[in-house]
């Protein structure tokens, strides 16, 4: 594996929190060489200055593009943590319908839902498997459930809805296996009639948020933990713009916004917490 | 490492008995099944690390429906098919439906050791993996309780003092009111 000199550290850390930004910590060189290497190998660069060079004077962005797939961590179950799956169930969604339900019975009830760091999809179809279950009548409603990642690979695999055994095993029960997903020789593929329900785009959350309008529930789950204290400021600001008053945020079980974003309360139900505009 | 369990399926009962007899040598764990039948009823009764099966076999279970039956009861289960050189397109086809691997006939004893070997190092790793999943789910979950419950305390002290700065800045009352009130407000909200 080619190995990272100290004096490369710093570049190479640096061009990757402004493509990404996510902040890998110089002293941990071995996660810049897992990551990286093979890249930089393939390319044939004898060291990481030159593929950061190559990177750079590359127009069509292809490397830039490898290099975000890299480093972007991918690790996602269905269903990851059964808490605010069951938090959406049985308290956001059913208090967003009856909020957002309008008086005339032939006008749709539109619910926007935004899962920030979709990865490989699993989050985002989780959450519309779960509407899939719990709302009856889907047409009297408008969902809008979007997925983004920086990721162009993470995002073809979402898109795609396809998983191996070992992605689709831990977090999917088998009933839900079999109703929602189909057998492509080794695989599981998401059946249409969830697949037509999201939609994914490439999306980096240290650029402005642009286009993306005001959203009722919003899941941001373990993604910041990869960026500087100042970085989750300015993101948790932006995603408070993009929340509706009443909406809902959930961020990851392990994270936390205190001394991040004092426009976000923490409420708890059951046994999860959720945040809400203060 | 654990000695693999092997399940070994031929109708010929020449290279049933060879296969046992170089397998148990190498310390595998070997049991027997004349035909599909047998081999099913073998696998309801217990799980095994491998199935090593004939491809082509008499009677309404052969190879394929072997490893179909294999995967539907333990999805972790290896299987390895044998067959002759003519049917190696139907291996190929056996691949895709999630066999491990295939041995042409005669059997290369050496070549299905190390395939063997091989597969026990991937259950070996695979075992890992799940551990270090466990310890991190266990992990994870201490300490998300354990960070939740500090965001909420934080969430009512910052309450708190909101309401005492509020009560602190609030004109309309005397100052040393808003400072009787402001302590009480603490006292009555403190550890």
């Amino acid at each position: 594996m080619l190995k990272i000199q100290t004096g490369e550290l710093k570049v190479i850390a640096q061009y990757i929190h402004s493509v990404s930004g996510i902040y890998l910590d110089h002293s941990k060189s071995y996660l810049f060489e897992t990551r990286l290497s093979s890249i930089a190998e393939k390319l044939g660069c004898a060291s990481y200055q030159e593929l950061y060079n190559k990177a750079r004077s590359d127009g069509s962005k292809t490397i830039e593009r490898q290099i975000v797939d890299a480093i972007s961590t991918n690790e996602t179950l269905f269903f990851r943590d059964k808490a605010p799956f069951e938090l959406l169930q049985h308290k956001m969604l059913p208090e967003i319908i009856d909020a957002r339900t309008p008086a005339a019975p032939n006008l749709k009830t539109p619910v926007k839902i935004w899962s920030a760091a979709a990865s490989t999809g699993q989050e985002l179809y989780s959450i519309a498997i779960i509407i899939k279950e719990l709302v009856r009548d889907l047409p009297r409603y408008q969902f809008t459930l979007l997925g983004t990642d920086i990721s162009d690979a993470a995002l073809a695999q979402a898109s795609y809805g396809k998983y191996n055994r070992f992605e689709i095993e831990r977090g999917l029960d088998q009933r839900s296996l079999q109703r929602y997903f189909t057998l492509f020789g080794d695989s599981w593929k998401i059946k249409d009639e969830i697949r037509s329900m999201v939609s994914f785009r490439k999306y980096n959350l240290m650029q402005p948020f642009t286009g993306l309008g005001k959203f009722d529930i919003i899941f941001c789950r373990n993604v910041a933990i990869y960026f500087t204290l100042e970085d989750r400021k300015v993101l948790f600001n932006k995603i408070a713009d993009s929340l509706a008053d009443d909406g809902f945020l959930v961020i990851g079980s392990t994270e936390s916004l205190t001394g991040v974003c004092p426009r976000f309360v923490p409420k708890r139900h059951l046994r999860t917490i959720f945040y809400q505009k203060s | 490492m654990e000695n693999l369990t092997i399940l070994v399926v031929d109708d010929d009962p020449v290279i049933r008995r060879l296969l046992e007899q170089r397998l148990a040598k190498q310390s595998y764990v070997v049991s027997v099944a004349e035909n599909g039948q047998q081999a099913e009823a073998a696998l309801r009764e217990q799980p095994f690390d491998v199935v090593l099966t004939d491809l082509m076999m008499p009677g309404g279970i052969g190879g394929i429906e072997v490893l179909e039956i294999t995967k539907n009861l333990y999805p972790d289960t290896q299987v390895v098919l044998i067959t002759a050189h003519s049917s190696i397109d139907s291996a190929v086809e056996a691949m895709k439906k999630g066999a491990t691997d295939y041995l042409e006939k005669p059997i290369n004893f050496d070549e299905l050791f190390l395939r063997l070997d091989k597969i026990a190092n991937v259950k070996t790793i695979l075992r890992s993996a799940k551990d270090i999943e466990q310890a991190m789910t266990v992990t994870e979950s201490a300490a998300s309780e354990t960070i939740q419950n500090l965001e909420m305390t934080v969430a009512k002290k910052q309450q708190l003092i909101d309401a005492v700065e509020d009560l602190l800045t609030d004109d309309t009352l005397p100052e040393d009111e808003r400072i009787a009130r402001a302590i009480t407000i603490l006292c009555e909200n403190g550890n």
